[in-house]
């Protein structure tokens, strides 16, 4: 190697310490749910070897050697005196979500005091209070830039012009990209009636989502994310959980393979709690590690075919960091992309696997985009991943009403997405306290696509547990550890978020102010 | 008919009172010389024939934009209607901004009522409004929206809580009272008064029409009776005896008695002065100039019922009753008063009856939903305030009083009164209709009284325009919208004392 790495301990704070800065809010959550280490050394990585990995990631696999003893030991000895003074601006994790809650009613009871001022541009300040006296998912009051988006759908739907027209109006009026969920509802949702009613997308340009992103702001937003909202961090969580849950079931498990095929959208960030889980498992690690990654396909030009959070920006890739956190990790990780590949089209030679290892498919978020209805894409699917005689399938899905153009008008479908977006929005805003920062506009940015989205999106919790168990699988209880753990992070955040398990069917519901989320289950 | 025009061209003193009047020159006109109050049109000025000012009238009236304004115009294609809105919202400009309030004040008043009612919306709307307008400053649509929002607002305020009831019945009077009575003087009100008369035509439409008609029926009495529903400050009747004191062919000035309306409660909040007040100028007036005449009060009861039998009625006199209702600077008269005082007209079998009242757009025969009234009383003072404006397009100081003494009042009036009734009965109705299906005869208005209207308008600007409805109606408008009408009548024909 002819660049110096740098200490590994120091940069580890580093990163630790720009997060803290660049988004304040953050400072009282961070949570250690990461290996730290993982993000810097891969910042830090032998060029030669980025080449290597950026060439591998296509249809190609790249595979670590186990790292030498020397090597290995580098990660390891963190500068603990460091790292605990890092720890003290958090907030103790018993209490933080009562001290985190306080803090919010106390803005908020500073934001309702404030009056109405004549000047332009306090457009939003004044009037946040409005909006914010949700508390139950159930009231709608609170929540008025539905009432303007969907009676607009319904007026598109019926083709009442003028309506349409007031509508556009009154929504210009009142969107904005900033202040409670509400005027950014009204913004995205604007945004996207404008869209569907222009016979050119040009509409949507300009807009911030992921692939309009810099790949290191959307590396930030991402992980950043994790740490305010357990909107994808929950389902990770109870993922990786799983996965060490059907390896612990396994026979052999310290002897064979492990393959897990990753149809997801966490874009790497997944991983590596369960790698660095993995090393630490008291019979010792499997000896090789593969993870098949399918990517989503992307549409060059039209970004309503994308699917909400599955694609990221061009020229953003996790592998090399990855393998070198594995290789740091004593893991021998070898990564797989599939990139370009329409999920149907799957099967267990395009995976390479084989009978000996132990196959995990990890589906979060990405199955609802496979039509359901003429063809009938998803069951097909469902399927194909049964003949693949996987040791588990994990299935984390939103848990909404799907909005397809099958199941509904136009007005329906958008009211539903809406929903969702409402949904995400609202926790969105609790989650970054009121705070405008780059990654909350990436993240709602991106979450936003669903309204423009015209593909298949969404399907309830009962209707996929009934498909998974039409094709044979067989739904699994989840182990008490799992449970706990899930309970134990959600503990991290918002109080307004709720776990709730299912007994009928052994799922995992993660719930906002008393509404369906997502859920997460596990079949064999 | 043009006997009676040339007559009064003879009588109505002009007083040269300048249009470019200040309020501080209000002020010291207070004195009250019968001579300032009296129409302020100078006559001589336009004594050509009626051919001249007939040719003035008609030309071609073009809609403003303040007006389509309050029509959306219609797309057939969405594209269209989003590239039309986008090309408007970029280029910006007063007409824009005039149709975002539009747009916003609709949608606030749809989220008050209905099956959307959404106080939560209603509220970030209101106040995205009130930070867009100022009822003092900006164009007149800014300048109505912000009156419209506040009442709007008050209404939604005075909606909510266990006190809701009463603040109802309440609201809207304790509203002005605590926000407006601290903040003009007697002295505004008067100026307000003398600008809203030389601005503009309401005022004198009004009187002279149903001066004029009252004039024609009365030709030969010697004895006139006017029982007044709404005297105010009396100017209507300085005109009539002028009139009457300088009629040609020798006729004597009749003797003229006034019994004026008046009511317990004091309401000179917006009026100038109190009804003895009024009948003192009366009576000094009416001695100065020569015309025989006396002056009588007939109080309302507490509940504001009148009762004929609190008339004084002499045999032989000319009976008639005058119901000025809705003139820019009266008050609000609750309806059931108007309609005893209607119903004591119709027992009495006067000579004529002369009602003036706003006109309301063509709602349906419900009245249409909140919303549309809604809009309607938003179109209304609207074009009230273009007409304001385009005659005096340089006074906005002076607007600006007249809209914050009477105007705004009486916008935050009528929707308060809207709002409560917003789900239930529409409260406001046509008098003219009313009176029809009471059994009032249409009394015809002469070739003179249309005449003499389309003269006075002629004064004003283009805009305003004079239709006759029926045979017994004239109706004041500005541009293409109706708002204020004149109509005459007579008592039912059975009883007929002819």
């Amino acid at each position: 190697m002819t660049i110096e790495e740098p200490e590994p301990t120091q940069s580890s704070d580093q990163w630790l310490d720009s997060i803290v800065d660049t988004i304040p809010c953050f400072s009282s959550l961070l949570v250690d749910l990461y290996g730290d280490q993982w993000w810097d050394q891969a910042q830090d990585v032998d060029p030669e070897r980025v080449n290597t990995a950026i060439v591998a990631t296509s249809f190609t696999s790249t595979t670590t050697t186990p790292p030498d003893p020397i090597a290995s030991s580098d990660p390891q000895p963190f500068d603990s005196s460091k790292k605990r003074k890092a720890s003290n601006h958090r907030v103790p994790k018993a209490s933080g979500n009562r001290g985190k809650n306080r803090n919010r009613r106390t803005n908020e009871a500073n934001e309702q005091g404030v009056t109405v001022k004549k000047s332009v541009g306090t457009k939003r300040g004044s009037v946040k209070s409005a909006g914010n006296n949700c508390n139950n998912g159930n009231n709608r009051e609170g929540r008025w830039a539905e009432q303007l988006l969907n009676p607009c759908a319904v007026a598109i739907t019926a083709g009442d012009q003028a309506r349409v027209q007031h509508f556009l109006y009154v929504l210009h009026e009142l969107a904005s990209p900033t202040g409670d969920a509400n005027y950014r509802l009204a913004a995205h949702g604007l945004r996207a009636l404008i869209h569907h009613l222009s016979s050119t997308s040009s509409v949507s340009g300009g807009a911030i989502n992921f692939t309009s992103t810099e790949p290191q702001l959307f590396r930030k937003s991402l992980t950043g994310f994790d740490m305010v909202s357990p909107w994808f961090i929950f389902p990770n969580v109870i993922a990786n959980n799983l996965i060490l849950q059907i390896l612990s079931e396994q026979d052999h498990w310290s002897s064979s393979t492990l393959h897990i095929v990753d149809i997801g959208v966490s874009h790497g960030v997944q991983w590596p709690t369960l790698i660095e889980a993995l090393s630490r498992l008291p019979g010792g690690s499997p000896p090789l590690v593969r993870l098949t990654v399918v990517g989503a396909e992307a549409s060059d030009h039209d970004r309503s075919k994308d699917i909400p959070f599955a694609i990221g920006p061009p020229g953003y890739s996790y592998t090399s960091q990855l393998l070198c956190f594995a290789k740091s990790m004593n893991i021998n990780l070898q990564i797989n992309q599939i990139d370009n590949l329409p999920l149907q089209n799957l099967n267990a030679q395009i995976i390479n696997s084989s009978p000996e290892e132990t196959l995990i498919v990890c589906a979060q978020f990405r199955l609802h985009h496979l039509n359901h209805n003429s063809p009938d894409d998803r069951t097909e699917f469902l399927r194909v991943l049964r003949s693949l005689n996987s040791k588990g399938v994990i299935l984390s899905e939103n848990n909404m009403d799907c909005s397809c153009s099958n199941c509904g008008d136009f007005a329906t479908s958008f009211s539903r997405r809406v929903e969702y977006l409402w949904r995400f929005l609202d926790s969105t805003s609790a989650a970054f306290k009121r705070r405008e920062s780059d990654e909350r506009r990436v993240m709602e940015g991106e979450a936003a696509t669903a309204l423009t989205n015209l593909d298949e999106m969404n399907e309830g919790k009962e209707k996929w547990c009934e498909r998974m168990r039409r094709v044979g699988f067989a739904g699994e209880m989840f182990g008490e550890d799992t449970i706990d753990e899930a309970r134990a992070l959600l503990r991290r955040y918002d109080s307004n978020w709720e776990m709730r398990e299912e007994e009928e069917d052994g799922c995992l519901g993660l719930w906002w102010k008393g509404q369906p989320v997502s859920f997460c289950s596990l079949w064999k | 008919m043009a006997m009676v025009v040339d007559q009064t061209v003879a009588e109505i003193e002009s007083s040269g009172y300048s249009t470019t009047t200040t309020t501080t020159t209000a002020e010291d006109e207070h004195g009250c010389n019968w001579n300032d109050w009296s129409p302020m049109v100078d006559w001589d000025a336009i004594s050509g024939s009626y051919d001249d000012f007939h040719d003035l009238l008609v030309e071609s009236i073009t809609e403003d934009n303040s007006t389509a304004a309050l029509h959306p115009h219609p797309h057939h294609d969405p594209a269209v209607a989003i590239a039309n809105m986008e090309a408007e919202m970029s280029g910006g400009g007063e007409d824009l901004k005039g149709l975002r309030l539009v747009h916003l004040l609709m949608a606030a008043a749809e989220t008050l009522t209905g099956v959307n009612k959404s106080h939560d919306l209603a509220r970030v709307i209101l106040f995205r409004l009130k930070e867009l307008v100022s009822p003092t400053n900006g164009s007149n649509m800014e300048r109505l929206a912000a009156h419209f929002t506040d009442a709007l607002l008050g209404s939604l305020q005075g909606s909510g809580g266990v006190h809701s009831k009463h603040m109802q019945n309440s609201g809207s009077h304790h509203h002005n009272h605590n926000h407006r009575d601290d903040d003009y003087r007697q002295t505004d009100v008067v100026a307000a008064f003398q600008l809203l008369q030389d601005m503009s035509p309401y005022i004198k439409f009004g009187h002279f029409t149903a001066n004029q008609a009252i004039l024609e029926a009365v030709a030969h009495d010697r004895r006139v009776h006017i029982v007044d529903y709404d005297i105010m400050e009396g100017i209507q009747w300085a005109s009539l005896m002028q009139a009457f004191v300088s009629r040609k062919a020798g006729l004597p000035a009749p003797h003229l008695r006034i019994t004026a309306v008046s009511r317990t409660g004091s309401d000179r909040r917006q009026s100038i002065g109190t009804v003895q007040e009024t009948g003192r100028r009366l009576i000094a007036f009416a001695a100065s100039i020569g015309q025989p005449f006396s002056f009588h009060q007939c109080r309302l009861d507490s509940d504001e019922t009148f009762r004929p039998s609190g008339l004084k009625l002499v045999r032989g006199e000319a009976l008639v009753f005058n119901c000025m209702l809705h003139l820019p600077h009266f008050n609000y008269r609750a309806p059931e008063s108007v309609a005893s005082f209607l119903s004591g007209a119709k027992v009495l079998n006067p000579r004529l009856v002369t009602l003036v009242e706003e006109e309301r757009g063509p709602t349906g025969d419900d009245g249409g939903g909140f919303v549309t009234r809604f809009m309607d009383i938003l179109h209304h003072y609207s074009a009230l305030y273009d007409s304001l404006e385009a005659g005096f397009p340089m006074q906005g100081r002076a607007r600006a009083l007249v809209e914050r003494v009477y105007l705004g009042p009486r916008i935050s009036g009528s929707l308060a009164r809207l709002y409560r009734s917003r789900d239930g009965e529409y409260c406001g109705r046509c008098w003219g209709e009313w009176m029809g299906v009471a059994g009032f005869r249409p009394h015809s208005v002469s070739f003179a009284n249309h005449c003499q209207a389309k003269l006075l308008l002629g004064l004003f600007n283009d805009g305003y325009r004079v239709e006759e409805l029926g045979n017994n109606r004239l109706v004041l408008g500005w541009k293409c919208r109706r708002l204020l009408s004149a109509s005459i009548w007579t008592g039912p024909p059975q009883i007929s004392d002819d």
